[in-house]
């Protein structure tokens, strides 16, 4: 058999796997669809042009097999060829750049209106944190973590006494709603994705980052850490659920704030110690 | 390899003349010996490095969460009861410069094959490096002396210890290892092993005077890159 | 002593037959060649078996050594994989497989493929074997100084492999090795393992320094007379210009792994901010996490081009000498080569678009990438311009080139989508990115070594390799692979995420569960097929077919010694006359369908030669 023929049926069943894989991305649930459309498009241009070189190779190894006898053309350049040839890549390559810089410009600039999230990492775990009434999550230190403050708040900040905690790996939001993820870790890199929503992140230990998107779909999702942090890395998941509007509210209602976790452990202090009292 | 030969080479003019003479047969640096084209290759690759490491300390001095050190404060010297900043570092620069200007007089009488000359003066560039390092071990043991740590640092952010023994301690070694070389050429310019053209003991390669000027390249560089080190750390 | 050195040979090298012409009056001799610039070089003899086959200073038993060491790390840096795939297909199946083991098996899996096994083999075996050889040199310029690099690689892998036997086992910090992670309680090896890695990434840029310098120079200052730089062949620029990046880019791996270094010994916090662990704050505070990463991928980037020219390099001969044609647009393929390799230093962020650096450098580096693009593609096509209208030998060398462009292509292309900054979000650290890389750089130039040892096994040997194994071999590997890594893509498009020890839990993966079956297999196959190759080559090296002088008829200079395999000093007594480029193939009107690079143009006027 030619070799010829099995590279063909290569090149053939790679489009075929293409059309009829049963692998292929999950329904976006945000507003990032875009990111698929940049896909597709860099599938029809990449692709074709993996055809096209692909096909004329077999081509040329079909007709310009071996033959005794017979002479290969001799030509060095061809400038004109070549120009023609650099001019299209040059074009090509910019139709796949121009739409993913634009896309990559909304990614990088974070609505007004979207709400933070404290999203805190260790090994292997998560946290999430909300403002509360004011808008504004409360500064924070690795140095403040403690049981009693969890996320290390610093205790002289205003902003945040209120800010709603969540002290669970799962984390609810509110549907067609911006949010502003900010992820912060205390050891080492993690990164906070979930596949629907297509956005990701690095969480670096020492610095905080952000990026944002808008879940647009009610449901709930997996969270994956996808940054490599240690041995428990494959196994560090959470969850996120998107809620309708009114679920959301009745959800975000029955949440702690920093304020009661500190009256809370004030009650305890004051219980302890009137139990001290009257054992004395 | 000996002395190149390019006689009967003309270079040729303007700006595509000159990528013909690149381009052309054998070599593209005409008439540069071997090795020193290499210590120029492996100058810049070094280059590099020290860049790479400067970059670094301009980075993590910018991230620190504590101030970083007053400089002059504390590379200060207390001498005869008063307190002048950079006296030590200003005596070492100076050292080391004049080293270079010997190092360069050395190469000068080795191509004029002045054995004698030549050979003092690699002895006397040797000596001022000697000094250098010696003074550089005694700031070491003063900072030591003063509490400061790659770890740790009384007068401020820990990185500052961290960046000044790591730089200054890669830089010494460039330097030391600079100096035993010296002394080695030193010793093979008296006894005439470049006059005799004689073998080296591990490369097996001809002796020759070009050698010294090899030497005096990575000299010069290690007194360049002091400069730069001298600007970024004791005068930020 | 003295018979150990070539001292006397110097005066014939410089007598060649056509010093003549340029002088006023007699008509201009066509052959003429500028007498020597550069006298004959010194060159020291072994003489036992410790000097001729040890401790030698001949650049082309030290471009053997580079291969076989590197070949051995290869093959450990094979089986790592064969254990990875068992775990990832059949979880469980092998019993003593920790998450542990595993990521220390990915760690060393991928260090040892990227820096020891491939640059080790491009730049310390093809380069040391074929450089003096292709631009006709004696040897390297500087052989004491080439013998201790290869020696320098040989206690580098040395250490590499002792980290197997520490307490702790080898780092298992994924072969980039970020901090904090990398030294930190969590991570398997970060005590002795991580210090073992950093102490031998440290020896191998040291000895791979003096490697290159040494190649530098032999191809600046020491090619034969007539070889300008715009005749050598395109392996020989390949390995030059990846040389080029090498000295500029090790440099900042070095200053890397001594600051991690000093972070784990000595306590200091180049990359270490504050750190909660196991709710005790850690002695460090201030240091930058992201600099590391600077700092290796200012290295990485480059380093995935100091393996791929090469491979562009070699594959380029290849396709020339096999489809009987002159490469195509050759002065476009120089300087895309050296294009590509300055561009290299201006992409290395594209690694880190989502490594929460500032997300404003992702316009620059993402429009850096692409540019990148177009060189490549420009390589491409002339390869593919190469085969057409050639006369093209379908032995197994021409195999590996054509199975080197399907994959090529492929990896180049899913390069595309990684590079573009908003596509690279949803797809990175998933299976499309490990797909991509070993398309790309794995695959690829698997190829290409493949290719060129079937291709110069003749010349080292002096052997032919079998036709009919060589050809089972590529069909194994080439269907293997690619059955491996094209499916793999379509895992990261569902989400999976690189580096998971296991994986089944979640919702969307349990489809990925006959897949992940079905490429472990293939990964078995091709793995097992490598070992064709070690059969064939013991085979041929006893009963092979003696090759002769130039078997595939080809122009460049290596076949053209007075012995094969060629002795020390490669020449004889005289050293080769180059009147023209390496790819004068087919030429009208010529009797042959090659014109050698020594050929004078006396012999061939004639003809309707159009470039020298």
């Amino acid at each position: 058999m030619h070799p010829g023929i099995i590279f063909f049926l290569v090149i053939l069943g790679s489009i075929l796997f293409h059309i009829f894989t049963p692998w292929y991305w999950t329904d976006v649930a945000s507003n990032w669809g875009g990111m698929d459309d940049t896909i597709t498009l860099t599938f029809w241009i990449g692709g074709g042009v993996f055809i096209a070189v692909c096909l004329f190779m077999v081509y040329c190894v079909f007709k310009f097999s071996y033959k005794e006898g017979r002479r290969a053309e001799y030509k060095p350049e061809d400038k004109k060829l070549e120009k023609i040839l650099t001019w299209a890549t040059t074009i090509g390559v910019v139709a796949l750049l121009a739409p993913g810089l634009v896309i990559w410009n909304n990614y990088v600039n974070v609505p007004k209106n979207a709400i933070e999230v404290d999203v805190m990492a260790w090994q292997w775990g998560w946290q999430y944190r909300l403002p509360g009434k004011d808008g504004k999550l409360g500064t924070t230190q690795v140095v403040n973590i403690n049981d009693n403050n969890p996320f290390g708040i610093n205790t002289d900040d205003p902003y945040g006494k209120d800010d709603v905690m969540i002290q669970s790996d799962v984390l609810n939001l509110e549907n067609n709603k911006p949010v502003k993820i900010l992820l912060r870790s205390v050891d080492v890199l993690h990164n906070w994705y979930v596949p629907q929503f297509r956005a990701k992140m690095d969480a670096v230990p020492g610095i905080v980052t952000y990026y944002w998107f808008e879940p647009n779909k009610v449901g709930e999702y997996e969270v994956l850490c996808v940054e490599y942090c240690g041995v428990g890395h494959y196994a560090m998941r959470g969850g996120v659920i998107v809620q309708s509007d009114q679920d959301y509210k009745n959800w975000l209602e029955q949440q702690e704030t920093y304020s009661d976790l500190i009256a809370k452990q004030q009650n305890k202090e004051i219980n302890k110690k009137k139990l001290a009292k009257k054992i004395n | 390899m000996s002395d190149p030969k390019i006689e009967g080479y003309v270079f040729k003019p303007g700006f595509s003349g000159m990528a013909k003479d690149t381009g052309s047969d054998q070599t593209m640096f005409k008439g540069v010996h071997w090795g020193k084209a290499m210590m120029w290759i492996f100058l810049l690759s070094d280059t590099f490095i020290f860049s790479c490491f400067l970059i670094s300390y301009m980075k993590g001095r910018g991230s620190t969460l504590v101030d970083w050190p007053y400089p002059s404060e504390v590379f200060g010297l207390h001498v005869f009861g008063v307190d002048v900043p950079l006296l030590l570092i200003a005596i070492m620069t100076f050292v080391l410069i004049t080293s270079s200007g010997t190092m360069a007089l050395a190469v000068k009488y080795g191509y004029e094959k002045n054995r004698k000359m030549c050979g003092w003066l690699i002895l006397a560039t040797a000596i001022g490096g000697l000094t250098f390092v010696g003074m550089q071990a005694f700031e070491w043991s003063k900072l030591i002396h003063e509490g400061v740590r790659p770890w740790e640092n009384p007068f401020g952010a820990p990185q500052f210890g961290s960046f000044f023994f790591m730089i200054t301690g890669f830089h010494g070694t460039h330097v030391s290892i600079g100096v035993i070389f010296l002394f080695i050429y030193a010793y093979k310019t008296f006894a005439g092993h470049y006059d005799e053209r004689k073998r080296g003991w591990f490369t097996t390669m001809k002796g020759d005077y070009v050698e010294i000027e090899i030497l005096g390249l990575y000299w010069h560089f290690v007194d360049l890159v002091w400069v730069f080190i001298f600007a970024f750390f004791y005068l930020w | 002593m003295s018979e150990e050195y070539n001292d006397n040979k110097t005066v014939h090298a410089q007598s060649s037959e056509t010093i003549s012409g340029g002088t006023s009056g007699v008509a201009p001799d066509i052959d003429y060649v500028r007498p020597a610039e550069i006298p004959e070089q010194d060159l020291y003899h072994g003489h036992s078996f410790i000097t001729k086959w040890v401790f030698c200073q001949d650049a082309k038993v030290i471009g053997v050594q580079y291969f076989l060491l590197a070949t051995f790390t290869g093959i450990i840096g094979l089986i790592l994989s064969w254990l990875m795939r068992l775990q990832l297909g059949f979880p469980g199946a092998a019993g003593f497989m920790t998450a542990e083991h595993y990521y220390q098996f990915v760690t060393m899996h991928g260090m040892i493929m990227v820096v020891y096994f491939l640059t080790a083999l491009f730049l310390g075996g093809f380069g040391n074997y074929l450089i003096p050889l292709m631009v006709g040199a004696r040897d390297m310029v500087f052989p004491y100084l080439n013998m201790v690099s290869f020696w320098m690689f040989f206690i580098a892998v040395l250490v590499l492999l002792s980290s197997f036997f520490v307490p702790g086992g080898p780092t298992g910090a994924g072969w980039t090795l970020y901090p904090p992670q990398t030294i930190l309680e969590g991570t398997p090896g970060s005590g002795a393992g991580i210090l073992l890695m950093c102490l031998s990434l440290i020896l191998f840029v040291a000895g791979f320094t003096m490697g290159g310098l040494n190649y530098l120079i032999t191809v600046l200052q020491a090619r034969t007379r007539g070889m300008t730089l715009m005749r050598m062949p395109l392996t020989v620029w390949g390995i030059f210009t990846a040389t080029v990046l090498a000295m500029l880019a090790f440099p900042a791996l070095l200053v890397g792994a001594l600051m991690m270094s000093l972070d784990k010994v000595l306590g200091t916090s180049f990359f270490m901010p504050t750190i909660l662990k196991a709710g005790e704050v850690l002695e460090y505070g201030g240091g930058s996490p992201i600099l590391f990463q600077h700092l290796f991928w200012f290295f990485g980037h480059p380093e995935v081009y100091i393996v791929a020219l090469p491979a562009f390099g070699i594959i380029s001969d290849l396709i020339s000498v096999h489809s009987r044609k002159n490469i195509f647009g050759y002065r476009m393929m120089v300087w895309a080569i050296v294009g590509i390799g300055g561009l290299s230093f201006f992409v290395w962020a594209h690694h880190m678009y989502v490594s929460g650096m500032n997300p404003w450098f992702g316009f620059f580096f993402a429009t850096t990438t692409l540019i990148i693009a177009v060189p490549t593609a420009m390589k491409v096509y002339n390869w593919i311009l190469t085969l057409w209208r050639g006369n093209i030998r379908m032995n197994t060398v021409m195999l590996w080139c054509l199975g080197f462009i399907v994959t090529f292509v492929n990896g180049g292309i899913t390069g595309i989508f990684l590079g573009n900054v908003s596509v690279d979000v949803p797809l990175s650290d998933t299976y499309f990115v490990i797909a991509h890389f070993h398309m790309v750089m794995g695959i690829a130039p698997l190829m290409v070594i493949m290719g060129a040892v079937y291709h110069w096994f003749p010349l080292v040997a002096g052997k032919f390799l079998d036709e009919k194994l060589g050809k089972w071999h590529f069909w194994l590997t080439f269907l293997g692979a690619y059955s491996i890594y094209f499916p793999m893509h379509y895992l990261g498009f569902i989400g999976v995420p690189r580096r998971y020890f296991e994986m089944y839990d979640s919702p969307y993966m349990t489809s990925a569960v006959g897949m992940n079956e079905f490429i472990s297999l293939a990964a078995f196959l091709v793995g097992a097929a490598q070992f064709i190759l070690i059969y064939n080559i013991i085979r041929a090296l006893k009963v092979g077919k003696p090759a002769g002088h130039n078997p595939w008829q080809a122009c460049s200079l290596e076949w053209l010694t007075p012995k094969v395999p060629p002795e020390h000093g490669n020449w004889g007594d005289r050293l080769p006359v180059v009147h023209r480029w390496a790819y004068d193939y087919s030429v009208p009107g010529a009797k042959e369908d090659f014109i050698t690079q020594t050929t004078a143009p006396s012999e061939v006027v004639d003809t309707g030669v159009e470039k020298t």
